[in-house]
């Protein structure tokens, strides 16, 4: 035992030894142009992480075709991690040893992540770079609300490219609507009245299904134009009395069964929207994402559906301000000690950021919507576009997402901006389940929560 | 005399050991140490070639403690502490009745023995996995609950009606009541197998003496059995607190990753797990987390030994 | 009651009678507990097997039944078909990992612990202490270092990082050396006058005499590699190397919606049975095993 504390003290003193010394704050290096720019000789190799499927990955080997016409001499490996989590922890894993590849597809909070090891390449000098950024077409051809989240890190620079998008939409059983005379709602009052209106037709079925707390919270916040987080300061600023006004609100609205989450009817909402659950409750609206379009799709009987689907904006506070959350991969682009490295990166990202037959390929297989606006001009996108309905939900769900382009926000992201997400998303759930809850003390505690975790 | 040709065999002998155990037992305890008393160190701002460096002190370990968020770290000590003095008494009681039972009856004792055994050959996860679903009551849209498991049927039957035990806005009460049951169901077989390699070594004529003497039963067994198991007590109570100080696997095979019920999240988090939970972003207060368990497990064991050392009988 | 030496024959057989009526309530009361509780012990399994039978249908009924009506067989055969499960994929990682470490973990056991056994050197009881000053440490401890260490190492997602960090265990040493110690010191001593190396004389005498000891080694940590579950999820959790606790409840996390549970319980009946081919097979060993090492895994 003797022995034990004497080395247990050792160990301590030693520690003690290796006190922290103090150097320069963190901060942001710009890429510095190698002085003769690209080198179309060498060959270089890129490793590219994402999250692709099989289908997605044939149509990137296709781009990867495409783009080793124009730069035969860079070799592009890639690699799926699964899920956008699976890169992140893959990644995260790798930045410490120096192992990180050169681009992978990202949310803003892992590239946050990312930024607290100063491994992402800031990209302002890429693209402004004459000869080889964007043009001023390439530029303006961007939706401005998905190109504008790659400066959402506090410091005005641009760290990531916006590749595919998604959104949240209201999708509604609309032989339903029809049939009962419904009007559609665009605001909240409206969505409440109707709701009413529903559950007087059908006392069983909860009216409307949101799949995303999270979501939920972080858009009420946009719209009331309430505080929920900034990259500065504070940081963590969603415990505020307008917002626990709108949970308070939404937990009555879970009592009377009026609505329902994900995670507290135990399974995608869709599935109560698509088709009755075995107790006999269904819901005639559902809120979810523009990627999940196929999951709304009703059941069939017969190879006929079995109701007629809307899909439109969510309901608002004011529906002539509307905001609707941003979603979905961009790109970054990590450091590297050879500039060529990067640069050779840069163009792949340019390349899949401008190519109009990749945009589109990806749009159609999975439903995101395209980053740039010349797409809806390739024939058979605006084929597919054309084609929206109950039997095409998918090209239905990115038609009404790139009609409300404008209605579009991102959050702030930084070291922390992931956990505010998860904490707001679990505190709707706590304070909706149960009326007992003491709301004050949910914030307080998901807020603490928020600062443990992001070392505040 | 130490024969020095014996010396380098030894120490070959010994090299793939010693080197592993540098690497994986050694090395981690200096730099957990080391971490936690770093000011908010974590490897991702370690790694950055900008970061000014943390400086020293016991930061991390006031933070952890003082911190008051959702899964905060008294909030786990609570719940650590609440299923250690529950299920450690409870456990250790049925096993001892089981383990005395079984060592006196003479039929059936093989197969019964193996029945009891059989839960530790069992992956915890997966029987996390029956025990929820035992315990299930899936609220839908109406007053009907979707799909009820098996218990709520039985207290049904005995006209008690449904028990939200583990779903959305159930009661801390009923969750720690499941916890209870799956944690002493699981602790079982290992006890009642001590136990019974005990009894089985306790002389026999203390028991002839007994019976001559038409001693009641429940006196020969806390008079006589008791006392001679003490040892063997004492083992199984030590080594249940300090499996009990380390409970986390079992409430992720009932509640999932979440720690607690739908709606309540972390609201049944234990020591390890908030460790674990502070590994992925913040590995200095984890480190800082890591220790003070250490020292309650070291606190707790020396009590439980200056204890047993007092009530034991050899 | 009355001295045992001053009792006579009548008092004998008083007192035997009323042992025998006592001892038959006795002995039916502690029958009845016995069966009880092994009902109580046993009934998750009963539950597992049933529900894994049962299709969704009947699973759903509001009283459930305690024995299927119609053996839904074809549960089992969704477990083996499912992509999400890769169910073959699991079972082989997990046997790989648990006979590759067993193995390298016994042979570094059986020197180490005959160092300590029979061979003297400077500092082999500073040593054996300090080895067993380890065991106390809680191991949650070594996680969050040894995550480093094998990052560093640049073995994420490999079986490596399954295998090698827990090949040492102290407990085992500790075990083998007591076993060893009890094998008379002349047997050695015999050997080396015959010539026989260190080497010859473990595995012509010592290993066959601590074979029960070995034995229960082997199992206990086939056991420990098909239930561990924390240092899996967080080094190896792909799918080429996903082990099978992890496997259980990842390709249940990712089901969307609804969850069959039939189905879920007959993955998990899949996952046990191998445990209780192995338990029914060698429940002697595995006994002795768990009855002297006193920690599970």
């Amino acid at each position: 035992m003797k022995r034990l504390v004497a080395i247990l003290t050792v160990v301590m003193l030693l520690a003690s030894m290796m006190a922290g010394c103090s150097g320069g704050k963190a901060a942001a290096v710009d890429f510095v142009m190698p002085e003769n720019g690209f080198d179309t000789e060498t060959p270089v190799t890129i490793k590219f992480y994402h999250q692709m499927g099989a289908q997605l990955q044939t149509i990137l080997n296709t781009a990867i075709e495409d783009f080793n016409k124009i730069y035969p001499n860079i070799t592009v490996e890639h690699a799926t991690y699964g899920d956008y989590n699976g890169v992140r922890d893959q990644i995260k894993n790798e930045i410490p040893v120096g192992n990180q590849p050169n681009l992978a597809y990202c949310y803003p909070d892992h590239v946050a992540l990312y930024n607290i090891a100063g491994a992402v390449q800031t990209l302002d000098v890429l693209i402004d770079d004459s000869q080889y950024g964007y043009t001023a077409e390439q530029k303006a051809d961007f939706i401005p609300a998905y190109y504008n989240e790659g400066k959402t890190f506090g410091d005005g620079k641009m760290y990531t490219l916006p590749i595919s998008k998604s959104t949240e939409v209201l999708y509604y059983n609309r032989s339903f609507f029809e049939k009962h005379q419904l009007t559609v709602p665009t605001t909240w009052d409206e969505m409440e009245a109707v709701c009413r209106q529903i559950k007087a037709i059908d006392p069983t079925c909860i009216p409307l299904g949101y799949d995303s707390e999270a979501n939920w919270f972080i858009t009420m916040c946009e719209q009331y134009g309430s505080p929920y987080t900034s990259v500065d300061g504070d940081k963590f600023l969603f415990d505020n009395a307008k917002n626990k006004e709108f949970v308070k609100k939404f937990q009555g609205w879970y009592n009377e069964k009026l609505v329902t989450t994900e995670e507290l009817s135990g399974g995608y909402t869709s599935a109560l929207f698509t088709g009755e659950s075995d107790s006999g409750t269904r819901c005639y609206m559902c809120i979810g994402s523009t990627g999940g379009a196929t999951y709304q799709q009703p059941n069939q009987t017969n190879g006929v559906f079995e109701f007629e689907v809307g899909i439109t904006t969510i309901p608002q506070v004011d529906a002539a301000k509307p905001k609707v959350i941003s979603q979905g991969p961009s790109l970054c682009i990590f450091k590297k000690s050879n500039p060529q490295e990067v640069l050779a990166s840069w163009l792949f990202a340019k390349f899949l950021t401008t190519d109009v037959v990749f945009q589109a390929s990806v749009s159609m297989n999975n439903g995101y919507a395209p980053v740039i606006q010349s797409v809806t001009e390739n024939p058979v996108y605006a084929e597919f576009l054309q084609s929206a309905d109950t039997t095409h939900i998918q090209a239905y769900a990115v038609k009404v997402a790139l009609e409300q382009k404008d209605a579009y926000y991102a959050s702030p992201a930084f070291n922390g901006s992931s956990v505010a997400r998860d904490q707001v998303g679990l505190l709707m759930q706590k304070c909706m389940a149960s009326t007992s809850v003491d709301i004050d003390a949910a914030f307080k505690e998901a807020v603490a929560e928020c600062k443990y975790q992001a070392g505040m | 005399m130490v024969d020095s040709k014996h010396q380098w065999k030894a120490w070959l002998y010994l090299s793939p050991a010693i080197v592993l155990l540098l690497i994986f037992t050694v090395w981690p305890i200096y730099n957990t140490i080391k971490m936690s008393l770093l000011e908010g160190y974590n490897t991702m701002a370690a790694s950055n070639p900008l970061h000014p460096g943390f400086s020293f002190g016991f930061y991390n370990y006031t933070y952890v403690l003082q911190y008051d968020g959702i899964g905060n770290f008294v909030n786990c000590l609570k719940n650590t502490v609440l299923l250690c003095i529950l299920t450690v008494p409870i456990s250790t009681i049925l096993a001892l009745l089981i383990a005395v039972a079984l060592n006196s009856i003479k039929r059936l004792q093989k197969l019964l023995q193996t029945i009891f055994f059989m839960p530790y050959v069992t992956n915890s996860i997966a029987i996390g996995m029956v025990f929820a679903a035992m315990f299930n009551m899936i609220i839908g849209g109406s007053t009907r609950p979707d799909s009820v498991g098996i218990i709520n049927n039985v207290l049904e039957f005995f006209g008690i009606g449904y028990i939200n035990w583990t779903n959305a806005g159930s009661e801390y009460w009923a969750n720690i009541v499941v916890m209870v049951v799956y944690i002493v169901w699981n602790a079982l077989p290992f006890k009642i197998l001590i136990l019974l390699g005990g009894l089985q070594s306790i002389n026999k004529q203390y028991y002839e003496a007994a019976r001559v003497d038409g001693t009641p039963r429940w006196r020969v067994l806390t008079k006589i059995t008791v006392p001679l198991l003490s040892p063997m007590l004492a083992y199984v109570v030590i080594t249940g607190f300090i499996g009990g100080f380390k409970e986390y696997s079992s409430i992720v095979g009932i509640f999932g990753d979440k720690l607690g019920p739908t709606g309540n999240p972390y609201s049944l988090d234990t020591m390890v797990g908030f460790i674990y939970r502070s590994l992925s972003t913040q590995e200095g207060n984890a480190s800082a987390a890591a220790l003070i368990l250490f020292g309650i497990i070291f606190v707790v064991t020396m009590v439980n030994l200056y204890v047993s050392k007092k009530k034991t009988y050899y | 009651m009355s001295d045992i030496r001053t009792m006579n024959k009548r008092d004998w057989k008083k007192v035997s009678d009323r042992q025998r009526v006592v001892g038959g309530i006795g002995t039916a009361f502690t029958y009845t507990f016995l069966i009880i509780m092994a009902i109580i012990v046993i009934f998750p399994f009963y539950f597992m097997i049933i529900s894994s039978l049962k299709t969704m249908d009947e699973y759903r009924l509001s009283v459930p039944t305690l024995f299927p009506r119609v053996f839904a067989f074809q549960n089992y055969a969704e477990v083996f078909a499912s992509k999400d499960l890769q169910l073959a994929q699991l079972f082989f990682n997990t046997v790989f990992v648990g006979v590759v470490s067993t193995a390298l973990s016994l042979v570094i056991t059986v020197l180490s612990a005959f160092a300590f056994a029979r061979l003297e050197f400077k500092g082999k009881n500073a040593l054996f202490a300090g080895l067993l000053a380890t065991m106390m440490i809680p191991g949650e401890l070594f996680t969050i270092t040894n995550y480093q260490t094998v990052n560093y190492f640049g073995w994420m997602n490999s079986y490596t990082v399954l295998i090698v960090p827990f090949l040492v265990s102290v407990f085992y040493i500790y075990l083998l050396r007591q076993n060893f110690l009890q094998i008379p010191n002349e047997l050695y001593l015999a050997a080396k006058v015959d010539g026989c190396g260190d080497l010859k004389y473990l595995r012509k005498v010592m290993i066959p005499l601590a074979l029960p000891t070995l034995i229960s080694i082997t199992i206990l940590k086939m056991m420990g590699s098909w239930n561990s579950y924390m240092w899996p999820r967080l080094v190896a959790n792909d799918d080429a190397h996903r082990l099978i606790t992890n496997g259980l409840r990842t390709a249940f996390t990712n089901a969307e919606g609804v969850t069959n549970i039939p189905v879920q319980m007959a993955a998990v009946t899949v996952v046990s049975f191998p445990l209780f081919l192995v338990f029914i097979f060698l429940r002697k060993y595995i006994m002795k095993g768990v009855s002297r090492s006193g920690i599970k895994g």
